[in-house]
């Protein structure tokens, strides 16, 4: 379980998406902010983005219902990060 | 040559966004999800005996091309569409249209599209995109899943108008010939309503509609044993693929016809309408849900709880959830 109220909150989603998508080859650390989520590096796909989008919907109680909104958001860490603080005010 | 006052806007789905795109452009401003509604365009079918990338083909939506043919039919409009032996005369015809400033919609396979992030890149042959000008050897696409119109090579994209595969796009191409002063919405409404509801309710087809939905959970159930897993991974992968699209709408269509029952509730004056497109917001949560479970599965990261019978029992709750949905929805029209 992560403790989004003290980490940032950039430092939360990359624990988190690491974590949970089992991702060991790259630490938090080694993620950039503004690095694609989608790529190579990383080895995601699609198929995670649907896990990705209910992890942030879980953890920070933002829903992405909407694929016009969820494709730009889903770009980064940055894109990510902008998306939740948006929903949150 | 462009048509410069064409509106490229953003949508969840091709062929809803460019059919409300087009409209939009001839004076009927629709939104997306009400293009979406009046189009008929929720469905559930799982066909196994249709198979995409040697995979079965499950889907959430009505028959290519159908959204598109029953929105401008049923507003009164005329689209006329052209079919394409030869790619060079479909770009050719396609150069003819945008010379007279007509924005010209066309089906391609969006793995041939370059602009698409190679991440999100698979064999889809039913994408849909308005060309809304060229420039030199470029045209200017107004692609409504991207969020501003974008440039393609004229060989990318006779490329991708005559991509290979199940349900090719043989250099498809559309535009609007006619629309009229005034549209019924309101009659619009009402018809798609009832199309959705008699063909998710009353199907006879087993593998459709409501029955459907049911089918897949039965057969889903059983696939570790009947495929091995390494093939049940695979085709619960392309269930997900399928449900998802690129991944981060959830059970799009479900949410996108809730946004439509919760337009058409003021226009029709049938306040129940809101609540019923609350209920069909919380079944696109659950098919979510599914696809959750799924993409444990697929990619090892399943718990106990991430299982097939799991994933049945989604599918039939939603498939009870929905059948409830449309029964209330027929009574109330």
């Amino acid at each position: 379980m992560f403790d989004c109220i003290t980490l940032s909150l950039k430092e939360s989603l990359k624990k988190l998406i690491l974590q949970e998508l089992r991702i060991t080859h790259v630490t938090p650390e080694e993620l950039s902010d503004d690095e694609l989520l989608f790529s190579d590096r990383l080895g995601l796909d699609s198929i995670d983005a649907v896990e990705v989008v209910y992890l942030v919907e879980k953890h920070f109680g933002i829903s992405i219902k909407d694929m016009q909104e969820g494709r730009p958001a889903l770009q980064s860490i940055n894109t990510l990060a902008a998306f939740i603080e948006a929903r949150s005010l | 040559m462009s048509v410069t006052d064409f509106q490229h806007r953003q949508s969840s789905h091709c062929e809803s966004g460019v059919s409300a795109n087009l409209l939009s452009h001839y004076g009927i401003h629709i939104t997306e999800a009400m293009a979406f509604g009046i189009g008929a365009g929720l469905f559930f079918a799982y066909m196994p005996f249709i198979k995409v990338n040697k995979l079965p083909l499950t889907t959430y939506r009505c028959e290519v091309g159908g959204i598109l043919k029953r929105v401008t039919q049923t507003l009164g409009c005329r689209l006329h569409r052209q079919e394409f032996k030869d790619p060079l005369k479909a770009m050719t015809a396609l150069d003819a249209l945008l010379g007279q400033k007509i924005p010209v919609g066309c089906r391609t396979g969006a793995f041939w599209l370059p602009y698409f992030p190679p991440a999100f890149r698979f064999h889809f042959n039913m994408h849909n995109l308005v060309v809304c000008g060229k420039e030199g050897d470029e045209y200017l696409i107004s692609d409504p899943v991207f969020p501003n119109v974008v440039r393609c090579s004229a060989e990318a994209l006779m490329k991708s108008r005559f991509a290979q595969g199940p349900l090719a796009p043989n250099g498809v191409m559309y535009h609007i010939t006619y629309v009229p002063a005034e549209v019924d919405l309101e009659a619009g409404i009402k018809k798609g309503l009832k199309t959705v509801c008699r063909r998710m309710l009353n199907t006879p087809l087993p593998f459709a509609g409501i029955r459907g939905i049911g089918f897949l959970a039965n057969r889903l159930e059983k696939w570790p044993t009947r495929l091995g897993n390494p093939t049940a991974i695979l085709h619960v992968g392309q269930l997900i693929r399928m449900q998802e699209e690129i991944g981060t709408g959830g059970a799009g269509f479900r949410f996108m016809f809730a946004a439509f029952l919760q337009e058409a509730a003021p226009l029709l004056g049938a306040p129940d309408l809101l609540e019923l497109s609350r209920q069909m917001t919380e079944t696109g949560d659950l098919w979510r849900k599914l696809a959750v479970v799924g993409a444990r599965i697929c990619k090892g990261r399943a718990s106990e709880a991430d299982t097939y019978a799991t994933m049945a029992g989604l599918l039939r709750e939603c498939a009870r959830r929905e059948a409830l949905i449309y029964r209330k929805l027929m009574e109330s029209l």
